[in-house]
């Protein structure tokens, strides 16, 4: 299990490092963390490394803060590792978004995993698995791309095109990422299903809510390996918006959706929202792949508790953490 | 490739082809045998080794991306008088070993995270989430949990002497 | 004195010699020899489950840097044939070749062998050699390729062993039965996964020598297959085996890489080395496990077991090796810890296109277990029984042994319903019965389930050789034909010398491990090394104390019955001598000993608590109790040491491991991403137990210890998510139990629970 023969080009400045990709079939070096392992099976050979790792620029971390229109973010370089999001970022209005990033952080892989991988390199890399991906998507995040003929952006929703597959061309290289700030008072949610800890995501399901008045008035949900591609959970979210949804509905949704009937809602304010929608989103939002040790029909009834789940930890994340509820 | 590190503080110079790993290049040339190869896919982390401080696995690091860095073995945890580091004192008392391949790896994650931060060994879930980095196919595991935090707790009261 | 010696001694557990080289990074395992002029091997395997091999095509790896050859069988000057193991039969007329000569029987069979300055280059040859395969139709089913019209071998059945145990069961016995239940059950393939792959280095020396250092569990018989192999003689082939980093019964057989290795060793004049990585180790050989089992039970209306049947399709994979040998091993237990007058087994190997098989950590044991625990708990929920209650009711009791089962095997001694009773209070079973039924009630928390495992194992086999020598300096000298991988011989062998002649351990080295030292063993597999290996040092300490009071009544001239011994002092008549001085007076002072006793058999309860998440199918495991009875335990520390690594195997095998192939028999578990091995996180609080009955058959008392947590660990758990999930028809349940398999269990196979949660569940949100 050695690599094959490569040549190795290490630049220190980032216009410097396009140029090394326009090599032919040049790969980034980052974290390195999936590349070498494909390396070492030789499932990868490619015939130039572009070492970014001193590019001292690309280890930045940096928040737009919120303007009048709301368009804050967080901007993600590429040589932030998995771990620099393990504990809340420590930037002031980074808020749920942190709390968000950190509950997913610690499902990446292991710590010496974290400290070399990069949220960027896996974005790239677009393992059907990969978490980043999903989050990227869910939240609409935006992905600047740099080639030799300058930067674009393209939305994270539009990126991914399926198992590792992606919009970037092979000289470009992915600059920044950037994630939208959350609205101050949203509740997070991130629940993972797999078969041990050092496996990837069976399946993984995102929530990200705010409440007014007891009544959802803003929702992002996201899925990890429910499809050929990171999944924004739109029916889903459709189903949840401007509904009831205390925050003891996830927990009554339990018994609902363990009933099979979203219908049976009336018990306690929202729990039928909050099941319906973990339903729209296994139903209808997921699209599973054939897996090992899964059927389709597994995955779909899967994905609807993990979702409802995640529901549940974003509604006591946003009372906790403020004005929910 | 012209690359130069350090390695247990000892200045060294390799000329190694840039897909030679830093396992291998710890391994063949420099002799430190210490650092095992068990998976080489990341997944085992029998060749953890420190770099500046860092666990990282050195199955997927190449040699040629260590110029200039600090690494750290299991041969160079020792202190430099031979004097045993308690984790492997502890190890040892445990029986946080049996076949021993997987050992080194296991040393040098948990070396790293004390040094980065003592109170890892106090907190059974971060402690939990750390030693799950690595696999032992012999020991069942709960015997390295206990190593962790009798040589965490050797170290604490190394601390408070010198202070 | 010497049982009184081991008990003031054993139960002792001083630091493991070991242990100080192994911490410091300064083991040797063989990957780490420096050997000048060392080429580096890799192996061109075939990318086809099955098929007739058209050529090998090397000229343009043969051009590639710093390598040295590239050889496919036709470059060979002989083409050894790896030897049947254990000299069984299966293998004549189906010849497993060290490369392949014209067909491929398994994915991953090589084909040719690269030789390069380092593993690099090796690789980077081996990735351009071409092999052309017409594919042939692929069987990755034992019971079906029972069967097939697709021969492996022409001519040659795919049924390589067909076997019976025990006399077959009369259809009446069935027919008048008050209950009879049926059970089938599969035993996944899996990898043996020891950290340290598969390794060998062979120097030639002169022109028929060969200096050998292996990864391996029986040097002797390494050195015997080599020197048939090759045609050479014994006496000049030198086996030696450094640290080992972990085996688990795949690194006791001789493999095709082997042979070709030494073929290339000697025709080259130069040494070889092949470092198994971990994309080989996963594809295999060797696998392990790998059965289809259809058990059937019969009892009368109180429970009493009147007879029990099995049948065995084991998949041995393309070739027949030593996995041809695990189902008879299956066969030979199946009787379980009972009191069953009829038992009957029916034994297959059966040849697929999967990788050759091996013995894995517990090596049909398991299997066997598994088999009867399983069909146990059925009859106990068909007669409507506490599982504990009706395993009682059946025990082989303590007054009936030795005790021959119907399948001809002689059970030693042992009190199996006190380790049952002993698990049972550990776990606190009544009161883990009372939550299971508070929950049932409540019908909101997961379900929680119970399983127990009692199970008889067999350990040991074959005899060994021993020999102690005191030296002039004082020292003692302790040989051995076992061969440690990981079990701390170098400390427990010198601890049971020590006790026998009554002297520190420190005095004590082992030497084992090396044929040219060794004058003769058998090796460690099958729980052996201190049941048996151990067994022959104690015999020859003793002897030796024998041999010194003779000596000394030779030099003194008086009978020998004057001559008192005492921590190495042999004395009379005020005039006293130490061994070493004894040795320096009068010449070497050594004893050898082989021991040969019966098999052991060692024994216990396993009881698992799991809870199921119903709605994604998750195991949890709660609490694992092991009560083991291995005899007179030497080195408690160490013996821990393996229950709990080999239950969490166990544990792996339940609910996480399986080899996969896909449709094409292509291997599709191909990373540690994908075979999942526990980590700690999987690894549930565990609580040691024991029962000690020593071994009847040996003065040292000891059985084998060190496979039982794979033996008792899967039906425990098995049996525990089949009581969780309440299921009628616990054959639904596979393993490994992954939650896609429980959920699947749970919606097929539990008539019963469907009816009794559902209106709970209505209930419930009202």
């Amino acid at each position: 299990m050695k690599p094959a023969p490569f040549e190795y080009l290490a630049p220190r400045g980032a216009a410097e490092a396009v140029e090394a990709l326009s090599g032919e079939d040049a790969r980034v070096l980052a974290g390195g963390q999936s590349l070498v392992l494909e390396m070492n099976y030789r499932t990868a050979r490619p015939a130039r490394l572009v070492d970014i790792n001193r590019v001292e620029e690309f280890a930045r971390l940096d928040v737009d803060r919120a303007g009048e229109s709301g368009d804050g973010a967080l901007r993600v370089r590429p040589l932030v590792r998995h771990r620099a999001f393990e504990l809340p970022v420590e930037h002031a209005g980074v808020g749920p978004l942190a709390r968000l990033l950190s509950l997913v952080a610690h499902h990446i892989a292991h710590p010496p995993i974290r400290a070399r991988g990069t949220m960027l390199g896996s974005l790239a890399y677009a393992h059907p698995a990969a978490e980043w991906p999903a989050v990227a998507t869910t939240l609409g995040a935006h992905l600047d791309l740099a080639g030799p003929d300058g930067t674009r952006t393209v939305a994270a929703g539009d990126f991914f095109t399926g198992p590792f597959g992606t919009v970037r061309r092979p000289e470009e290289l992915l600059i920044q990422a950037r994630l939208p700030l959350l609205p101050e008072g949203a509740g997070v949610g991130f629940v993972e299903h797999r078969r041990t800890h050092a496996s990837f995501a069976a399946l993984a399901a995102i929530a990200v809510l705010r409440l007014r008045d007891g009544v959802v008035d803003w929702v992002r949900l996201g899925l990890v390996n429910a499809a050929d591609r990171p999944v924004r959970a739109h029916a889903a979210e459709r189903a949840l918006l401007g509904q009831p949804a205390g925050t003891e509905a996830a927990s009554a949704a339990r018994a609902v959706s363990g009933g099979g009937a979203a219908s049976a809602a009336g018990a306690v304010d929202g729990a039928g929202a909050v099941a319906g929608a973990a339903e729209v989103a296994g139903d209808v939002d997921a699209d599973p792949r054939p897996q090992p040790h899964a059927s389709i029909a597994y995955q779909r009834h899967a994905v609807t508790v993990l979702v409802r789940r995640a529901l549940d930890q974003a509604l006591r994340d946003a009372r906790v953490s403020g004005d929910g509820g | 490739m012209r690359t130069r590190l350090t390695v247990n503080g000892q200045a060294r110079e390799l000329d190694v082809e840039p897909r030679r790993t830093l396992a291998d290049a710890l391994r063949e040339d420099c002799g430190l045998t210490g650092t095992h190869l068990a998976c080489e896919h990341g997944v085992c982390g029998a060749c953890t080794v420190l770099v500046d401080g860092e666990a990282v696995r050195s199955c997927l690091m190449f040699a040629v991306q260590c110029d200039g860095r600090q690494v750290r073995t299991v041969e160079g945890l020792a202190a430099a008088d031979g004097t045993p580091h308690p984790l492997q004192e502890a190890f040892s008392a445990e029986h946080a070993l049996q076949c021993g391949f997987c050992t080194p790896g296991f040393l040098m994650l948990a070396a790293g995270a004390l040094a980065r931060d003592p109170s890892v060994a106090a907190d059974p879930d971060r402690l939990r989430e750390l030693l799950t980095s690595n696999l032992c196919r012999c020991t069942g595991y709960e015997s390295i949990r206990r190593a962790v935090v009798r040589a965490a707790g050797e170290l604490d009261g190394a601390r408070h002497a010198d202070s | 004195m010497v049982e009184g010696e081991m008990a003031r001694r054993g139960g002792w557990a001083p630091a493991r010699r070991e242990d100080a080289r192994l911490v410091r990074g300064a083991g040797c395992f063989v990957g780490d020899l420096r050997v000048p002029g060392c080429l580096e091997a890799a192996f061109v395997r075939g990318a086809v489950a099955h098929g007739e091999l058209r050529g090998v095509h090397v000229a343009q790896a043969r051009r590639m840097p710093r390598v040295a050859v590239v050889w496919s069988a036709s470059d060979l000057p002989q083409v050894p044939l790896t030897p049947p193991m254990l000299g069984i039969k299966a293998a004549k007329g189906r010849p497993w070749p060290a490369l392949a000569t014209d067909r491929v029987r398994y994915a991953g069979q090589p084909v040719a062998l690269v030789l390069a300055a380092d593993r690099y280059a090796a690789e980077d040859a081996r990735d351009a050699v071409r092999v052309d395969v017409a594919p042939l139709p692929v069987l990755l089913d034992p019971t079906r390729a029972a069967d097939s019209e697709v021969l492996l071998f022409p001519g040659e059945p795919n049924v390589a062993v067909d076997k019976d145990f025990g006399d077959p069961i009369d259809d009446a016995v069935w027919r008048d039965a008050a209950v009879v239940v049926e059970g089938r059950y599969r035993q996944q393939l899996l990898a043996h996964t020891s950290m340290e792959a598969r390794a060998i280095l062979i120097r030639p020396e002169g022109a028929d020598g060969l200096t050998v250092w292996c990864s391996h569990q029986a040097p002797h018989r390494l050195r015997g297959d080599l020197a048939n192999a090759l045609g050479l003689s014994r006496q000049r082939i030198r086996v030696v085996v450094p640290d080992v980093g972990g085996a688990f019964g795949g690194k006791s057989e001789t493999y095709p890489e082997y042979l070709a290795l030494a073929v290339a060793a000697r025709e080259l004049g130069r040494p070889v080395r092949w470092l198994e990585d971990r994309a080989e180790a996963l594809t295999g050989p060797p696998h392990g496990r790998g059965q289809n089992q259809r058990t059937r039970m019969a009892a009368d209306a109180d429970g009493r077991i009147l007879a029990y049947q099995l049948e065995i399709d084991a998949d041995i994979g393309g070739y027949p090796h030593l996995g041809a040998f695990v189902p008879l091993n299956s066969s030979v237990l199946a009787a379980g810890a009972y009191r069953t007058p009829r038992v009957h087994v029916r034994a297959r190997a059966v040849l697929t296109t999967t990788a050759p098989t091996s013995p894995y950590r517990g090596a049909g044991r398991p299997e066997a277990a598994t088999a009867i625990e399983r069909t146990v708990d059925l009859l106990a929920r068909r007669l409507g029984l506490d599982p504990a209650e009706l395993r009682l009711r059946n025990f082989i009791r303590p007054d009936e042994l030795p005790y021959q089962t119907p399948t001809g095997f002689t059970y030693d001694s042992g009190d199996y319903a006190a380790a049952l009773r002993l698990a049972m209070r550990t776990v606190d079973y009544e009161g883990w019965r009372a939550e299971q039924a508070r929950r049932r009630e409540g019908g909101v928390e997961p379900p929680l389930g119970i399983g127990i495992c009692s199970y008889v194992e067999r350990s040991g086999n074959a005899s060994e050789f021993g020999s102690v020598e005191a030296c002039p300096d004082g020292r003692f000298i302790a040989l051995s034909g076992c061969c440690s991988t990981g079990q701390g011989h170098e400390t427990s062998f010198p601890q049971v010398v020590a006790a026998v002649l009554g002297v520190e351990p420190e005095l004590i080295r082992l030497v084992e491990a090396d044929t040219a030292l060794v004058p003769r063993g058998i090796g460690s597999y099958s729980s052996r090394s201190m049941q048996t290996g151990g067994a022959a040092l104690h015999q020859a300490a003793g002897a030796l104390i024998e041999l010194a009071r003779g000596r000394l009544a030779e030099r003194l001239s008086v009978p020998i019955e004057r001559i008192r011994y005492h921590a190495g002092t042999v004395s009379a008549d005020g005039e006293s001598m130490s061994l070493g001085a004894l040795a320096a007076a009068t010449g070497p002072l050594r004893t050898d000993e082989v021991v040969d006793p019966p098999q052991a058999v060692p024994f216990g309860t396993y009881i698992a608590v799991v809870e199921v998440d119903p709605e994604l199918g998750s195991v949890r495991v709660l609490r694992i109790v092991a009560v083991d009875d291995y005899g007179v335990v030497v080195n408690p520390v160490i013996v821990h040491g393996q229950t709990a690594g080999s239950v969490v195997q166990g544990l792996g095998q339940s609910l996480y491991e399986q080899v996969r192939y896909d449709d094409d028999g292509l291997p599709s578990t191909l990373t540690l991403l994908d075979y999942l091995i526990p980590t700690m996180s999987e690894v549930p609080p565990l609580t040691l137990a024991e029962t000690c009955s020593p071994n009847p058959n040996t003065a040292l008392g000891a059985k084998g210890a060190g496979e039982a947590g794979c033996i008792g660990t899967p039906a425990a758990i098995l049996n525990a998510v089949a009581d969780a999930l309440d299921l009628d028809d616990p054959n639904v349940l596979q393993t490994p139990l992954t939650p896609y398999a429980c959920w699947e269990a749970a919606r097929t196979g539990s008539g019963r629970s469907a009816a009794r949660r559902a209106p709970l569940r209505v209930e419930a949100t009202r």
